[in-house]
């Protein structure tokens, strides 16, 4: 009961402070057991252009062996009208303090309320150890509007993809809480927007596991004037076995 | 399972609580009068302007009507600018009004970071803005018996007006840079509203119907236009009667990324897909940006979209291609030119 009021307090504080989304990494660090992990999340929040949006993600991933696995995301998001779907992969190295891994991402996501598709290609590396992540990799991504004139639409040039997390507790630990800043989210890499936010989880029983996150995604960051564009809130349930 | 949803359902109240206090913390900081209470943000710029606009701006007298030459056409040209970071050396900004003076270029348009923020540099830009201003009034006006002023290729005008009621077309947008340490106060002291539009007028086409030229300026300093300019466009406020000829759009933050290195913000992912759609919606020729002091230009879905370089004498000390000239001629058509700026820094 303790432990319930002392989450509770955490999780009512944090969002008080701050605001909203996902991408954590001790949720998703493999324990070497188990093979299948499914997770889904509800989402919600306001930005400038869309207004109010809701949303639904789901995510499938399999180990096929200790170290590498596959996987693959979806989500839809209403009032942004935004469809996405990705796949991805990647391997696990163990080392002295944690595991470096390494993984690709190709995702697509249709912003039909502006008409626009959206290809994102990347490559990450993320140095996970029990109380802090790093993330650094490459991204590039290429857009076009539903009509597909005048070259074919855009491709950006490589965009650096980086991101920091903390937990208050060691990973291993049943619940945890943290914080994060990165310049991009489970389905968008974004050039130097950068965004940050609260993060936790909490174990529910050796399968079930409970995690959110709320986010508050600026604009201009890196122009001297960060102002609030979207803030948002995830909260999910991730069954492994 | 029954156990799981109690335990999701204590999280589940606690994070709505704490959602629905987050959206009340929301708070009005402009008065009725437009007097700024606290704070630079897009918000309060955006609340301020619109009052300034609504009351001084929406009126067809801020339009521009082009003459016609010896050969009856309505060609005009404009000359735009960015980031010229202006301290205590006003050589590029004088080179620019010079050179759009020389050659006759209707209007000058500037994509912000016009000014780093001190008072003693927006003394100087004031002043260079009246000085272009009476160098402008000197070769365009000349003034009547009673002291009032006309316009040159205007001799039928008895009345004239006063020197003050004689409009610079200087047209800025707002930079990033123009907001910091209370720039905004500054900036909006001379240019008032930090969005707004008007018209060049050419002449009227075979039926009798105006050929209208369409000018949008846009605040977009802090990497967003925030949401009421948001709802200010959805409202249709700067879309006009969408049967204009050509459409200009002028921003500071730029959409397109000139190269990996360029260590600048522009907007949130929805929102560059939100402006290339309302683009597309207001028939835009060109856009016009800055921020990143880089050259960049590229069409994208039958838009032009034009990244400029910085025309500060401390970012681009050289002599070099710093201006963009547009020509539109009377009989349909846009050419960009590039214009060179010579002046160099004193040492």
């Amino acid at each position: 009961m303790k432990k319930k009021i002392v989450l509770l307090f955490v999780l009512a504080a944090t969002a008080i402070a701050g605001m909203a989304q996902n991408s954590y990494i001790p949720y998703k660090a493999f324990d070497g057991e188990h093979k299948n992990e499914l997770s889904g999340y509800v989402m919600g929040g306001k930005n400038f252009v869309a207004g109010n949006f809701g949303g639904l993600e789901a995510s499938y991933t399999r180990h096929f062996t200790p170290r590498w696995h596959v996987g693959g995301d979806a989500q839809m998001q209403f009032g942004k009208q935004l469809f996405s779907i990705d796949v991805q992969g990647g391997y696990r190295l163990p080392v002295k303090y944690g595991n470096i891994n390494f993984d690709g991402k190709i995702m697509y996501n249709h912003y039909h309320k502006y008409g626009s598709h959206e290809m994102a290609f990347n490559l990450s590396a993320t140095w996970e150890s029990a109380y802090v992540d790093f993330r650094i990799g490459e991204s590039i991504v290429h857009y076009h509007k539903r009509s597909r004139v005048m070259g074919w639409g855009y491709t950006e040039p490589p965009l650096l993809t980086f991101g920091f997390g903390a937990n208050i507790r060691h990973r291993n630990n049943p619940w945890n809480v943290g914080f994060f800043f990165r310049n991009y989210d489970d389905f968008y890499y974004e050039n130097w927007n950068i965004n940050w936010g609260f993060r936790w989880y909490a174990k529910l029983d050796e399968q079930f596991r409970l995690f959110g996150e709320f986010n508050i995604r600026p604009a201009g960051s890196m122009s001297q004037l960060a102002s609030k564009y979207e803030s948002s809130v995830k909260i999910g349930l991730k069954y492994k076995w | 399972m029954v156990n799981l949803i109690m335990k999701a359902k204590h999280i589940i109240i606690a994070t709505a609580t704490s959602l629905v206090a987050l959206t009340q913390m929301s708070c009005e900081k402009v008065s009725p009068q437009g007097v700024l209470m606290a704070g630079t943000g897009v918000e309060d710029r955006v609340k301020m302007s619109e009052l300034y606009y609504r009351d001084h701006l929406m009126s067809s007298t801020n339009n521009i009507f082009v003459h016609a030459d010896e050969h009856g056409e309505y060609n005009y040209s404009f000359l735009v600018g960015a980031d010229s970071h202006l301290t205590t050396d006003r050589g590029r900004m004088d080179e620019m009004f010079s050179i759009g003076l020389e050659n006759d270029d209707l209007l000058y348009c500037h994509l912000g970071d016009i000014a780093d923020t001190k008072p003693e540099y927006y003394i100087i830009l004031d002043q260079l803005i009246q000085d272009a201003k009476e160098n402008y009034v000197n070769k365009y006006y000349e003034q009547n018996q009673y002291g009032r002023w006309r316009q040159k290729i205007d001799p039928y005008d008895m009345i004239g007006t006063e020197y003050d009621n004689i409009k610079f077309p200087f047209y800025p947008v707002v930079g990033n840079h123009d907001i910091t340490h209370n720039g905004w106060a500054l900036w909006s002291n001379i240019f008032k509203s930090s969005f707004y539009e008007f018209d060049v007028n050419c002449g009227y086409d075979e039926n009798g119907k105006p050929i209208r030229d369409h000018f949008i300026f846009l605040d977009t300093a802090s990497g967003t236009l925030g949401q009421r300019q948001v709802e200010l466009i959805q409202q249709g406020l700067l879309d006009g009667e969408n049967d204009y000829r050509y459409t200009f759009l002028f921003s500071h933050t730029n959409i397109f990324l000139p190269s990996h290195f360029q260590f600048a913000s522009t907007f949130p992912r929805e929102e560059a897909y939100f402006l290339l759609d309302q683009f597309d919606k207001w028939n835009v020729s060109a856009v016009f940006c800055g921020h990143v002091h880089k050259w960049d230009d590229r069409f994208y879905n039958y838009v032009y979209y034009v990244t400029l370089d910085s025309m500060s004498e401390r970012n681009s000390p050289n002599p070099g291609d710093y201006l963009v000239r547009v020509r539109v001629n009377g009989k349909g058509g846009i050419e960009f030119e590039k214009v060179r700026m010579n002046y160099v820094a004193k040492k």
